[in-house]
């Protein structure tokens, strides 16, 4: 079972308490703790923030905005500049504070190396840095939220998106909030790029012998899917966020049609790096979800080269597509023509994927742990997310759609459902590894369905608030949508119980200190990382594992 | 293939990571000048086209053109069409004048941004000279015709992408010349 049992006593490991284990760690799995640790920080300010959203958007009118500490209360217009401003931040803190740093810095990190029979990951020292930027973007994300953004009102409210004018006009964005916020997303493009180079280096090199690419664990392939797509579509976005950063400061005139530049050539570059990325943020997911079924069915996945090569289709395909985020630009019709159908071959490799995972499950030995309940609960709800990506694919409809509610609702069944879910999926599955610990599973079932109800609850309404023409990123609406957005703020506040009983397990993880053994998962639980201790030895494959042909995935 | 890598395989990789990063960046500005090459040559986004001669031949089928006039916030002119649509057969050359007025006591630096509208017939719309090609400077107190010469390209009728076109409007926006938008604002403020 254990292929490295070392004794504890001769295992290295530094105290917790040793500041210089983390500020100085080259250890992938300290690396990778401190990411997951990192999103949940950033996850909690993040939901806050959509919090204080749905709270304001619980009735019609401006209810709880001007009570902020920061916002003038005699000034209507500051509590709705606030507005934008939480919105803006919401979705950038959730993108690249939460759900990157859990799935790629942080699952990734701990078991990439340990699936593929690594010591650790190619380049220790620049992992320590990879993680040791996040902080510091995040810091100036904050900060931009506290210092001058349009005129005296603080904060950056144009969007995640930062169209120019709005994030170039001085008109609208002339203080520095904007400027801070380029340089946050800069280093944590940095960041990525930094881990990315990493994970491409580590499974190309130091996979275990006999570990063909043909037989890594598919969440190993989803990562360095994922990472690809870091390393061809971040560096897109650095270059149309120094053209802001110059547009603003320097007097360069890229997205400024009065000295001959074109805004919209901004939403190219910002969308030919904005699709892939909600492929990175899935793709992670997608490869947790693999594992996961098919331990808890006892199966080896069904169709294993489909699965992987699906995901190398998803990520190519995401690169040619990014211009049906902005069908109303008015492109024309063949162009889109062109990005409809492009859009819609997308549904077939996703297609392969679930059918592939409900195939996994056919006549397999089932049991719902926990992880499985999040991995089935992810399984239907992306799937309703895909059937609204298909229908907002088609550009009439999404003319009428574009910058509503259904769009809000679409992009959160598949992120808030979908990645969060397999965020979660994946901290069930592995934290008996990660800690040594078991957890109390009827904490973790009621997490389950508390979180399950309440962003449904939160979400599904979304769709007929937009399908009544609710605009998104307005502080106000009209009285006739006030049920829904009521009904949606109710379920806002059961997932925010979800997120208390989550932090209960956590205490209850490291309280009550069950021990989890190497493998709790059974024999379905065939990759490596279950063959080494709980937790695993600081340093990891002494002994290096062979893999034979017939090992299933 | 073992966990015990081989160094100089792992810095050619990532060797390699750099200058896919390296060429994304380099492709990332190399957008901007494609960009407007790339509407310049296919009249993308109604982008119009310069032409040096009249077209040799007129057909009988007439299409309108409509004229579309804006002025940004910040530039102190009125900008408008003498007339607001002219009929024309496809390939006559036609004339349409615009009067600008400036009311302020300075002079003014204007700079046109245009196209026209469905933007499938950018490539058809051919300007033998327009008031829009250079800067413009009104001076005080003035008020000015300007004249576009232009013509709609008979193969507009022979592609079947836009051979139902019956209406095309030409739009213009002006903006303050940079220099004197930078001016005004170090003023304001």
């Amino acid at each position: 079972m254990a292929a490295d049992t070392v004794d504890a006593a001769h295992d290295h490991r530094p105290s917790i308490w040793d500041w210089k284990r983390w500020l100085y760690s080259t250890n992938h799995k300290d690396i990778g703790t401190m990411y997951i640790v990192f999103a949940i920080i950033a996850g909690v300010i993040g939901g806050a923030m959509s919090g204080v959203i749905r709270w304001e958007l619980a009735e019609p009118g401006i209810q709880i905005l001007h009570g902020l500490p920061w916002v003038d209360q005699t000034d209507p217009d500051a509590a709705k500049h606030a507005y934008n401003v939480l919105v803006t931040m919401h979705g950038l803190i959730m993108i690249f504070f939460m759900v990157m740093p859990a799935m790629i810095g942080g699952f990734g990190n701990w078991f990439v190396p340990l699936m593929i029979g690594a010591p650790d990951m190619a380049f220790p020292r620049m992992n320590n840095i990879s993680f040791w930027l996040l902080p510091a973007s995040f810091g100036l994300a904050l900060i931009s939220m506290f210092v001058p953004g349009n005129g005296t009102y603080p904060g950056f409210g144009g969007g995640w998106t930062l169209y120019p004018p709005l994030s170039t006009s001085d008109l609208h964005h002339g203080g520095a909030s904007m400027d801070l916020l380029i340089l946050s997303l800069h280093i944590a493009g940095a960041s990525s790029i930094l881990g990315a180079i990493n994970f491409i280096t580590t499974i190309f090199n130091m996979r275990a012998p006999g570990m063909t690419l043909h037989r890594m664990p598919l969440f190993v392939w989803s990562i360095l899917v994922t990472v690809f797509l870091l390393l061809l579509a971040l560096p897109v976005l650095a270059g149309a966020l120094t053209m802001l950063l110059t547009d603003r400061n320097f007097g360069t005139q890229f997205f400024n049609p009065a000295g001959g530049g074109d805004p919209v050539m901004y939403q190219h570059l910002f969308w030919f790096f904005g699709h892939p990325e909600v492929y990175i943020l899935i793709l992670p997911g997608f490869g947790m979800i693999s594992q996961i079924v098919s331990t808890f069915s006892r199966k080896p996945v069904f169709g294993y080269l489909g699965m992987a090569y699906a995901m190398v289709s998803i990520g190519f395909i995401g690169f040619i597509v990014w211009a049906h985020h902005m069908y109303t630009v008015g492109m024309g019709f063949d162009l889109e023509a062109y990005f409809i159908a492009a859009t819609m071959i997308i549904a077939v490799p996703t297609g392969i994927k679930i059918f592939s995972w409900i195939a996994t499950m056919w006549g397999g030995s089932m049991t719902f742990a926990v992880p499985m309940q999040w991995a089935l609960g992810f399984i239907f709800l992306f799937t309703i997310g895909g059937v609204t990506g298909v229908v907002l694919a088609n550009s009439g409809i999404d003319t009428a759609m574009h910058d509503t509610y259904y769009v809000v609702a679409h992009f959160h069944y598949v992120l808030s459902m979908g990645a969060v879910f397999t965020i979660f999926a994946g901290f069930y599955y592995w934290i008996p590894k990660m800690s040594g610990y078991r957890y109390n599973s009827f904490l973790g079932t009621l997490h389950f369905w508390v979180t399950f109800i309440g962003v449904n609850l939160i979400f599904f309404p979304q769709h007929f608030l937009g399908l009544q023409g609710m605009p998104r990123r307005h502080v106000d609406y009209a009285e006739g949508l006030a049920y829904w957005n009521h009904i949606s703020t109710l379920g806002y506040w059961i997932a925010a119980v979800g997120v208390g009983i989550f932090m209960l397990v956590l205490i209850d993880l490291f309280a009550v200190k069950r021990r989890a053994g190497a493998n709790p998962w059974g024999e379905g639980a065939t990759t490596l990382e279950w063959t080494l201790s709980s937790p695993p030895p600081f340093h990891q494959f002494a002994e290096l594992p062979v893999i034979k042909p017939d090992a299933h995935h | 293939m073992s966990a015990r890598a081989d160094p100089r395989r792992m810095a050619f990789t990532a060797f390699l990571c750099v200058a896919i990063v390296a060429g994304m960046t380099g492709l990332a500005f190399a957008a901007p000048p494609l960009y407007r090459a790339f509407c310049k040559l296919t009249g993308f986004g109604g982008t119009t086209q310069v032409a040096t001669a009249a077209p040799s031949r007129v057909l009988e089928r007439t299409i309108e053109v409509r004229f579309d006039t804006n002025v940004d916030s910040r530039l102190p002119i009125r900008f408008e069409p003498v007339a607001r649509t002219m009929t024309l057969r496809l390939g006559e050359t036609g004339l349409a004048y615009f009067r600008v007025a400036n009311p302020t006591d300075k002079p003014v630096t204007a700079v046109a941004v245009f196209n026209v509208a469905p933007y499938k017939t950018g490539a058809f719309f051919q300007k033998l000279s327009c008031f829009c090609f250079n800067d413009m400077v009104i001076p005080a107190g003035a008020e000015v015709e300007l004249p576009v010469v232009f013509f709609v390209d008979p193969a507009l009728a022979d592609d079947p992408d836009t051979e139902e076109v019956t209406q095309i409007t030409l739009a213009y926006t002006y903006y303050r010349s940079l220099e004197e938008a930078g001016d005004a604002l170090a003023a304001a403020q």
